[in-house]
């Protein structure tokens, strides 16, 4: 019987080239993993790992419980800090991040004490957005961006935070806008466009897809270009939720007749469209942690994708975006994160200059 | 629009489906009852059961518990004076002192058909506003907005207490409280006094607990004794429900109120609530027995707080913006059955939408009802004697607060406000201004940084309609005082209050240490961006030179701090100080189980000190006090458990 079972396990080994498995309980098993979320309850971050959870949990080999822990702060900071310094390598902690937690760590913001390349990554999934503007600005092709027929406003949250990829395609793009921060978020933002109160706007894609789309119907509202979305061979490609809309690189084209390769603005936008968009989402767990522990969380990952429910209940929350495991696109998120010194300091002079935002 | 609503009759009357909705209600009902938790928590504990049920289903239950957490919150507010959620403030200012004086039970009915005749109207609201609620959301713009809480802050005006100069001051103090943080204007952090921890600015429920819940519970223990000295059960239902009969137009006008602040998304559940209490006061003839115990106090912020909830599922579902964490929950369900909040609801989901609205209904009646029949069991929980009643909600309020960052710093806020919240209570500062100052702080200084932006000509914004109708609604009550005053001018000086020579007390070191803080603000605030400094400076140069006068004042023995009415007696009086001198001590107290909770962790902490607490505050005997120690510890133990509540961890990892 043992050595039926030994036999056994080295088939399975073989056949699914795993590190050896040992035959025994699973590593989860009877066990409680607690996903940190960094942000309140109620957000972006928060309603996605809450809708998560009861999958990883079927999906999970040892089917541990999973619970949603939030420990906002600081913009996530504070929650972040407090996972490097007290999770330990054993994947019962986990933490959830999202584009406000990776733009302090790539801007080098001092309060930061958490490093993602100490990290291992669990999934990771992104998002697309769209830049819309109102017909009332007489912008019907690209170039007319550049000449508005009323002054271009735009509203946003705060300078430093993910309105920063949209105001660095502003300045690639050379165009003029009056930016008003202080929105409480996308949202209530989407709000003021609708009153007339601003007359440029960008939203998640599946945002604007079932907010703003009726209204471009109704012509209140016209699409501009998308921030695109990169495949797995790290080339920005158009937004697979709104494929018929240029990207900003073949908007920029469009405007300027030539490609934007090589100017220090784009490399600047290059770098951030990855941790605000493609790589928005994702799980972490310390470095160190067992391999057969993370082997059960990326399978989980691929299990999931495969589950029905999963794919029909998913198609909104994960808003239509693929789920990746973690140790394909490790190499990639973590690359994404390293921005070269130049862009660091362009930045900052910019949102220093022009935002009043000091660094 | 009919048939939607007869099919969403047939789609809501499955038993399954109202056995769901029975679940949540009876998991809203119990998160209620616990003091400083609100909607977030029982959603949250609903959710992992959520994601086996259908859509309606799903629907049934979260809704169903949403809508009657504001229901049972009165229990904690009214018995104990700990507000059983940052909405129900009110009803512990005006709720708690009737407790006091035996009428438990009268507030009680009150304010449970208040808020069951509220949530009715909200759902009523609910229905007929969704066709036209789109354009009506959208006609209000950011000056609207802006105006809107402006005249919220003008309703503390009303709230100010016997001296009008002390509830200014409170009131400033309140905006500088919800100055603390991000700034909406600019990328500036503002007071965080290099904390992380207050980056993200103070939490609601942090405030509300340790200005009232903490002060409060600290009141009652000094005086010693139960919560309620007299007993008359029996006649006071009766008059709480003619109570509401007679004031059956404040719950009309609290709901409406209620349910608009619930609509639009830049005020909040917790604004509406206040709004719709400092309407009745500003409209009320006679306001002397407004925070001594006024039933009209409860009923149009009960009515309110209900209706709220219904009034946010407006901007939730028509356009996909949250008004409250909770909803926002609700909406991420929604997603995950494919039900996409938004424009397109109405034509694709109108069904669904009148589902929840009969839920709503159907659950403030079933959540009234259960909470009429229990509530004569639980006023009777006043008659004991509140040393044994303390500690477990002590405990449980610092669990609370612990839940809105699970840093340390949660305790410490708690107990900070705590503290100053009883020093004001205690030497006779208004509290109320302070919370609608804190509320609104916020949307206050976001709107008028929006609207002086978006609308860089001021014209463009100060003529429009709306504007001026809510101007002349902020001037009308101040006009309209100022018209008395000048009539009543006579009379007036002869009232004018009596001398009394100074003597150093209590009241000193609060009027000189708010003084230092906002003269700290100030020198501060000086430093900040311009448009980050704009609020904060004006509520800190504004409170500077009326804690100065107001010090002078003290010292020339004009304005005396006397105490809320159930503090005894005057400055003079030996057995007020000696009052005070125990309350500092049940201070400490509090103190030092916070730091024990940092030393060894919440369940070792909280055994210890429940023991000590027994044994040497109320007197128990070891054979009793060791039994009751345990079954608290495990009843904290289980609602942990349940409620999938975090524990503090301490810096010696005991029974981790």
């Amino acid at each position: 019987m043992k050595q039926a079972a030994l036999a056994l396990a080295v088939v399975l080994v073989a056949a699914a080239g795993l590190a050896p498995v040992q035959a025994q309980a699973p590593y989860f098993a009877g066990k409680t993993i607690e996903i940190f979320v960094p942000f309140g309850a109620g957000g972006g971050t928060d309603i996605e790992t809450r809708f998560l959870a009861p999958f990883f949990e079927r999906h999970i080999a040892g089917n541990p419980k999973v619970l949603v822990i939030n420990r906002p702060g600081g913009g996530s900071i504070l929650g972040a800090n407090f996972y490097a310094a007290n999770a330990k390598p054993d994947a019962l902690q986990i933490l959830a991040t999202s584009g406000s937690t990776v733009i302090p760590y790539i801007l080098g913001v001092p309060q930061v004490q958490y490093d993602f390349k100490k990290w291992k990554l669990v999934k990771v999934n992104g998002v697309g957005a769209v830049v819309y503007v109102n017909p009332a600005t007489g912008i019907r092709r690209p170039e007319d961006v550049l000449k508005p027929a009323q002054p271009l406003v735009y509203g946003g949250i705060g300078a430093a935070n993910l309105d920063l990829a949209m105001l660095l395609a502003f300045e690639l793009l050379g165009m003029n806008v009056r930016s008003v921060m202080g929105f409480e978020g996308r949202g209530p933002a989407r709000l003021a466009f609708e009153r007339g109160e601003t007359n440029i706007d960008y939203q998640t894609t599946p945002a604007y897809l079932s907010q703003v789309a009726p209204l471009v119907q109704e012509r209140k509202a016209v699409p501009l270009f998308t921030f695109g979305f990169t495949n797995d061979k790290g080339q920005l490609v158009r937004d697979p939720a709104a494929p018929t809309l240029p990207t900003i690189y073949e908007f920029y084209q469009q405007v300027h007749k030539r490609k934007p390769d090589g100017q220090l603005r784009w490399k600047a936008l290059q770098g951030l469209l990855n941790p605000a968009f493609t790589f928005q989402k994702a799980l972490w767990v310390p470095q160190g942690t067992p391999p057969e522990a993370l082997n059960a969380l990326w399978d989980a990952v691929d299990k999931m994708n495969a589950d029905p429910e999963f794919k029909e209940k998913s198609k909104n929350v994960l808003e239509g975006y693929t789920l990746f495991r973690g140790d394909k696109m490790e190499g990639a998120v973590i690359k994404s994160l390293r921005v070269t010194l130049d862009v660091q300091k362009f930045i900052k002079e910019l949102l220093r200059t022009k935002y009043n935002v000091d660094i | 629009m009919a048939e939607a609503v007869a099919a969403a009759l047939a789609l809501f009357l499955v038993p399954h489906r109202l056995g769901m909705m029975l679940l949540g209600i009876m998991a809203g009902l119990m998160v209620g009852v616990l003091p400083g938790m609100g909607g977030i928590v029982a959603v949250a504990v609903l959710l992992p059961f959520v994601v086996q049920l259908d859509v309606i289903s799903a629907l049934a239950m979260l809704t169903g518990a949403l809508a009657v957490v504001h229901t049972s919150d009165t229990i904690t507010s009214v018995l104990i004076g700990a507000p059983g959620s940052a909405a129900s403030v009110t009803t512990v200012m005006e709720g708690h002192p009737l407790a006091r004086q035996g009428q438990a039970a009268r507030v009680l009915a009150a304010a449970y058909l208040s808020s069951l005749i509220g949530g009715l109207i909200g759902a009523v609201g609910l229905t007929l506003s969704i066709p036209i609620a789109r354009p009506l959301v959208l006609a209000f713009g950011s000056p609207e907005l802006f105006m809107l809480t402006a005249l919220g802050v003008s309703f503390a005006g009303s709230l100010l207490g016997k001296e009008a100069r002390r509830g200014v001051i409170a009131g400033l103090l309140g905006l500088l409280l919800g100055a603390v943080g991000p700034s909406p204007a600019a990328a500036q952090l503002r007071f965080t006094f290099g904390q992380i921890y207050l980056m993200d600015g103070m939490d609601l429920a942090i405030v509300a607990l340790g200005i009232y819940g903490i002060a409060e519970t600290i009141g009652i223990l000094s005086r010693g004794g139960a919560i309620a000295e007299r007993i008359d059960l029996g006649q006071g239902w009766l008059q709480g429900l003619r109570d509401v009969v007679q004031h059956r137009w404040l719950v009309l006008r609290g709901a409406l109120i209620g349910m608009w602040a619930g609509i639009l998304p830049a005020i909040g559940a917790t604004a509406g609530t206040w709004m719709a209490y400092g309407h009745v006061v500003a409209t009320s003839k006679d306001r002397s027995r407004f925070g001594k115990g006024d039933i009209r106090g409860i009923i149009a912020p009960e009515a309110a707080n209900n209706s709220v909830e219904a009034g946010d599922l407006i901007p939730t579902l028509l356009f996909s913006v949250p008004g409250s964490a909770p909803a926002a929950m609700i909406m991420g369900a929604l997603l995950a059955y494919g039900v996409v909040p938004g424009p397109r609801i109405v034509q694709q989901h109108l069904d669904l939408i009148y589902a929840i609205v009969w839920t709503f209904a159907a659950a403030n009646i079933i959540g009234a009802a259960i909470m009429f029949l229990a509530s004569p069991l639980l006023a009777r929980l006043t008659y004991i004697p509140f040393t044994r009643v303390a500690p477990p909600v002590i405990l449980m309020m610092l669990l609370a607060a612990f839940q809105e960052t699970q840093h340390f710093g949660d305790l410490i806020a708690l107990l900070a406000l705590g503290v100053l919240g009883y020093a004001m209570k205690a030497t006779g500062w208004p509290r109320a201004p302070l919370l609608i100052g804190f509320v609104l702080a916020g949307p206050l200084e976001r709107y008028y940084w929006l609207t002086i932006n978006l609308y860089p000509d001021p014209r463009s914004w100060l003529l429009r309609p709306a504007v001026i109708v809510i101007g002349l609604l902020l001037v009308a009550p101040f006009a309209w005082s100022a018209v008395q005053a000048l009539r009543r001018r006579g009379a007036a000086v002869q009232s004018a209050l009596q001398r009394v020579r100074w003597k150093p007390s209590l009241g000193t070191v609060v009027s000189v240490g708010l003084l230092g803080i906002f003269a700290y603000a100030w020198l501060s605030a000086r430093g900040f961006l311009v448009g980050s400094s704009l609020m904060p400076l004006s509520a800190a140069v504004l409170g500077t030179v009326l804690c100065a006068v107001q010090v002078v004042q003290e010292a020339r023995g004009r304005s005396v701090p006397v105490g809320d009415e159930d503090e005894l007696g005057g400055a003079d009086d030996p057995s007020a100080r000696r009052g005070v001198q125990r309350a500092l001590g049940y201070l400490a107290g509090i103190a030092a189980c916070t730091g024990l909770i940092w030393l060894v962790g919440f369940r070792v902490a909280a055994a210890l000190w429940v023991l000590v607490f027994m044994l040497r505050v109320a007197r128990m005997r070891w054979t009793r006090a060791i039994p009751y120690t345990a079954a608290v510890v495990m009843a904290l133990e289980l609602l942990a458990g349940v409620l999938s509540v975090r524990l503090p961890q301490g810096l010696i990892g005991l029974f981790r």
